[in-house]
């Protein structure tokens, strides 16, 4: 028998009018998963997580969390899940261990290990006063927080910024291990190389509505590639406009950079007819994929 | 109540609270030791009526007079006002506007709750400043040269916390309802602020007599507490209406989104 899904929306919406908010939310979350869940900024993303903790009510449509209404469940839900908000914010007077005390407090206590192991695991410094930390420092003490009572859910805003490489490696691994333990973890970025290592499926907003939920490996397929290919004489677009998986060709000296879906071989035998001093692949962003979905709906 | 809400918006506020009420007491010490010298030549100042009433009836040739005037029509509320809506804004729109709610109430605490541990919390700020200013009469009518009872001294300050109580709930009730600090702060401010001048200026006027009743300071300082000791109506009204503002922004905030 398949679990049911860890969140669930139907027709979630927050209309703040002017074409604002979120519009028609169909999605699940899986238990166990590392899901992300992609827009620019101003896509709804935040305003579907908040919505999801009854931080906000919707203006239409329904959700559940761990199979608990979103309004009228709330108090449940809040014990059993872990919130890291994109814009965080802690009392500024208050020292790292004073602010994740109270917060502990909030939820009737947490393992004193569980909250120590985190601390060290992310070298947060938990012994001045925020407004003396960093942004960096102030994430870590928010992922800790979010982490502490080792919820079964974690909606986590925009997780890794601020963070340094080595610390965003920590909590990659983590996120491998929470999701290892049957924990489900639902995630935001506005980047996909945020997410790519850490996520197998995701979800991608934008202007309110949902564009697409797919795997990323599928996701990878139709996205746009590009080629940046230096060569030893300067070479005309023509000669790669005419490939047919070709959708884009810019020229900049005796550099052009192709843009293309599916095979690269088209691309790379046709360079191969002048010298190469150089091949540099460039990895297919958001925006592409994006575009790849307007373009969709837009022939539809 | 949630007690670890009520004891860290106690714990951000105890310094400013332990600071008006130090204050309170060296002003009161100091209005004490200028009344020998000067209380006598102002008493028999000819100021007019209106701004008498505004000084809390004048009088300054008494002890009882000279202390009406300054401290229980002037700096008491002043001060206990002050920190009572400033208290209460901060640690309701304030917090909510800072994002610093948004993160609070993703824990398992009710918004109403929350609202109530908060305003329990501006409580004890405002018996902080109560009891400062009760300090600060004893202390100060002692080196004035005595001539006010204890009880009467008492009865100021319990009427001064009662008036405290109903500032801080109208901010509460602004703050927690709308999530707007600027509003909360300005309007209860303003609201204080008129009620001042009705007070003061509405008996003054026969036909206006009536608009003293819709000030929290008749409630407060009307029935003269220095003079006749506690007004047990007035405190009826004060702390009905500071139990009402507050369950107005309990409500109020349990019906809204969060705006931050």
């Amino acid at each position: 028998m398949t679990a049911p899904p860890v969140i669930a929306t139907s027709g979630l919406s927050k209309d703040y009018g002017s074409g604002r908010g979120l519009f028609g939310l169909d999605l699940e979350v899986r238990q166990g998963e590392v899901f992300g869940f992609l827009g620019p900024n101003g896509a709804g993303k935040s305003t579907t997580m908040r919505l999801l903790l009854d931080l906000i009510r919707p203006t239409a449509g329904s959700g559940r969390v761990l199979g608990l209404d979103t309004v009228s469940d709330s108090l449940e839900i809040r014990r059993r899940v872990g919130f890291l908000p994109g814009d965080l914010a802690l009392y500024p007077k208050l020292t790292g261990r004073a602010m994740l005390d109270y917060l502990a407090q909030l939820r009737g206590g947490v393992d004193p290990r569980t909250r120590d192991a985190l601390v060290e695991r992310f070298g947060a410094d938990i012994d001045r006063p925020v407004h003396q930390l960093s942004t960096g420092n102030r994430q870590k003490l928010g992922l800790v927080q979010a982490f502490m009572h080792e919820p079964e859910l974690l909606i986590l805003d925009e997780p890794i910024a601020g963070l340094d490489p080595l610390v965003q490696q920590s909590f990659h691994e983590l996120l491998g291990e929470v999701s290892a333990e049957g924990r489900t973890v639902f995630l935001s970025s506005h980047t996909l190389s945020e997410v790519e290592r850490v996520t197998k499926r995701l979800a991608i907003l934008r202007q309110g509505r949902l564009v697409v939920v797919d795997s990323l490996e599928n996701l990878r397929k139709v996205a746009v590639q590009r080629l940046e290919i230096e060569f030893a004489e300067p070479v005309g677009a023509d000669e790669f406009r005419s490939l047919p998986e070709v959708t884009e060709v810019h020229v900049d000296g005796r550099t052009v950079t192709v843009g293309f879906e599916g095979s690269a071989d088209a691309v790379v035998k046709a360079a191969a007819a002048h010298e190469v001093r150089a091949i540099r692949p460039h990895d297919e962003d958001l925006e592409d994929i994006f575009l790849h979905y307007y373009r969709s709906e837009a022939a539809a | 109540m949630s007690l670890p809400v009520a004891k860290i918006a106690l714990r951000l506020r105890l310094p400013a609270a332990a600071s008006a009420a130090a204050g309170l007491i060296a002003v009161m010490i100091a209005v004490g030791a200028l009344f020998p010298s000067v209380g006598h030549t102002i008493g028999t100042l000819n100021v007019p009526r209106s701004v008498s009433n505004l000084l809390g009836g004048g009088d300054y040739g008494t002890i009882t007079g000279w202390f009406r005037s300054e401290i229980a029509a002037i700096y008491g509320p002043l001060v206990i006002g002050a920190l009572a809506i400033t208290g209460a804004s901060a640690t309701t729109a304030g917090e909510e506007e800072d994002r610093i709610l948004g993160l609070v109430l993703a824990h398992p605490v009710r918004r109403h709750r929350l609202v109530a541990s908060k305003a329990g919390a501006i409580a004890v700020v405002v018996l902080i400043i109560a009891a400062g200013t009760w300090i600060g009469l004893v202390v100060g009518v002692a080196v004035g040269g005595g001539g006010i009872t204890l009880v009467h001294m008492t009865a100021l300050a319990v009427q001064l916390a009662f008036f405290g109580f109903a500032t801080g709930a109208l901010a509460i009730a602004l703050g927690a309802g709308t999530g707007r600090r600027s509003l909360a702060t300005g309007v209860a401010a303003a609201v204080a602020i008129l009620g001042w001048l009705i007070n003061s200026f509405a008996p003054l006027v026969s036909a206006l007599d009536w608009l003293k009743y819709l000030s929290p300071f008749y409630y407060y300082a009307g029935h003269d507490p220095l003079t006749k000791g506690l007004d047990t109506p007035g405190l009826v009204v004060l702390g009905v209406v500071s139990l009402v503002l507050t369950a107005v922004g309990m409500l109020g905030i349990d019906r809204r989104d969060l705006r931050a």
